[in-house]
């Protein structure tokens, strides 16, 4: 019997969303990549605007952008067209729009350069593992409106320092779960580690070719 | 390498190194404290064999190996101090020196490798390095009092 495609699940917010979910698809015939698109899009001229020291308006197309975001994900999980190639295109124009904004903040004079390159830094790590162990705990774009609140300074802190923390404790839970392959492979404590590192491989897509 | 060696050649650093306050904390941290991911695996350990010696037993973690530097040397930058970077390179240095099997890059690699000196049977290993670091630490303690 063929192997059917996960389901991705409807998230709250899609159930909240849902008639500008609809509207969007059925009414304006637009697709989750060209929202996607749009979400970044939108990111540029934020960028823009912060650089040029109008914050405000700046975060106020960011958040344009993340709602826009946020509709990509919703229009796909209602109308079944989540792809993996839509998820990365998704996960990397993020982080796209995340450095333009960022950078932004440099440009402004309203951080210093090496903070905003060690929290790009921090969140570019965690994305290389976050879809593998399931973990992120979501502390990036969304936190510069407490700049609002606090230094902006602090905020970009709190950025590096949960993101690098996401990116550690993703480290461990894959460890935790390569642990427990050799736990269930047994045998030869000596050759544990190797024998379920090419059980790996040859379950990996890369590991078959 | 057992904790002991790694106490030795991290206090060793250290003294070297006139390292105090914060900057001695991160050594010791970063020079022994990393081995702290051995309780992660604790729970590992008993749900497969109890309380059952098992030598051999796969307790490392990306914590002390190689490819912690991708976010050790970052918060070294943060910092704005080498210790961590120096004091984890000695830790994984000593640990690539006994023969057991380790996955330098996992999760981004599965190669696996038993690291140097492997002719060398380890507890050899283990009993010259501890013996040299310990008379070293010994020297340089007399020598400053």
């Amino acid at each position: 019997m063929p192997e059917r495609p996960p389901v991705p699940q409807k998230k709250l917010g899609d159930r909240i969303l849902r008639a500008p979910i609809r509207a969007l698809h059925l009414g304006l015939g637009a697709t989750p990549r060209q929202l996607t698109w749009a979400a970044f899009a939108v990111s540029v001229p934020a960028a823009a605007l912060i650089a040029g020291h109008r914050l405000a308006w700046g975060l106020a197309l960011m958040a344009l952008g993340q709602v826009l975001d946020g509709l990509d994900g919703g229009v796909a999980r209602e109308f079944g067209l989540s792809s993996a190639e839509g998820r990365d295109l998704d996960t990397r124009l993020d982080r796209a729009a995340e450095t333009l904004v960022f950078l932004a903040f440099a440009l402004a004079g309203i951080v210093s350069w090496m903070l905003v390159l060690l929290a790009l830094a921090a969140i570019y790590l965690l994305t290389t593992v976050s879809d593998r162990s399931g973990f992120d705990p979501g502390c990036k774009r969304v936190v510069l409106y407490l700049g609002l609140l606090v230094p902006y300074r602090w905020v970009f802190i709190a950025i590096f320092a949960v993101n690098l923390a996401g990116y550690v404790a993703g480290l461990l839970i894959m460890d935790c779960r390569f642990q427990v392959r050799m736990d269930a492979l047994g045998g030869d404590l000596d050759t544990v580690a190797s024998r379920a590192a090419r059980l790996e491989r040859a379950e990996t897509p890369a590991g078959r070719a | 390498m057992t904790i002991v060696t790694h106490i030795l050649a991290t206090t060793l650093g250290v003294q070297i190194g006139g390292l105090h306050g914060g900057d001695a904390v991160l050594a010791y941290a970063f020079g022994v404290g990393v081995d702290a991911d051995h309780a992660l695996k604790a729970p590992f350990y008993l749900r497969t064999g109890g309380f059952k010696k098992r030598i051999g037993y796969y307790w490392r973690s990306s914590l002390q190996e190689p490819v912690a530097f991708l976010w050790v040397v970052p918060l070294a930058v943060a910092l704005r101090t080498v210790v961590p970077i120096v004091f984890l390179a000695v830790h994984i240095a000593m640990d690539y020196s006994v023969r057991y099997e380790k996955m330098p890059f996992y999760p981004y690699s599965t190669w696996v490798t038993r690291g140097w000196l492997v002719s060398i049977p380890d507890g050899v290993k283990e009993a010259v390095l501890a013996t040299v670091l310990l008379c070293l630490n010994v020297l340089l303690f007399l020598r400053r009092s």
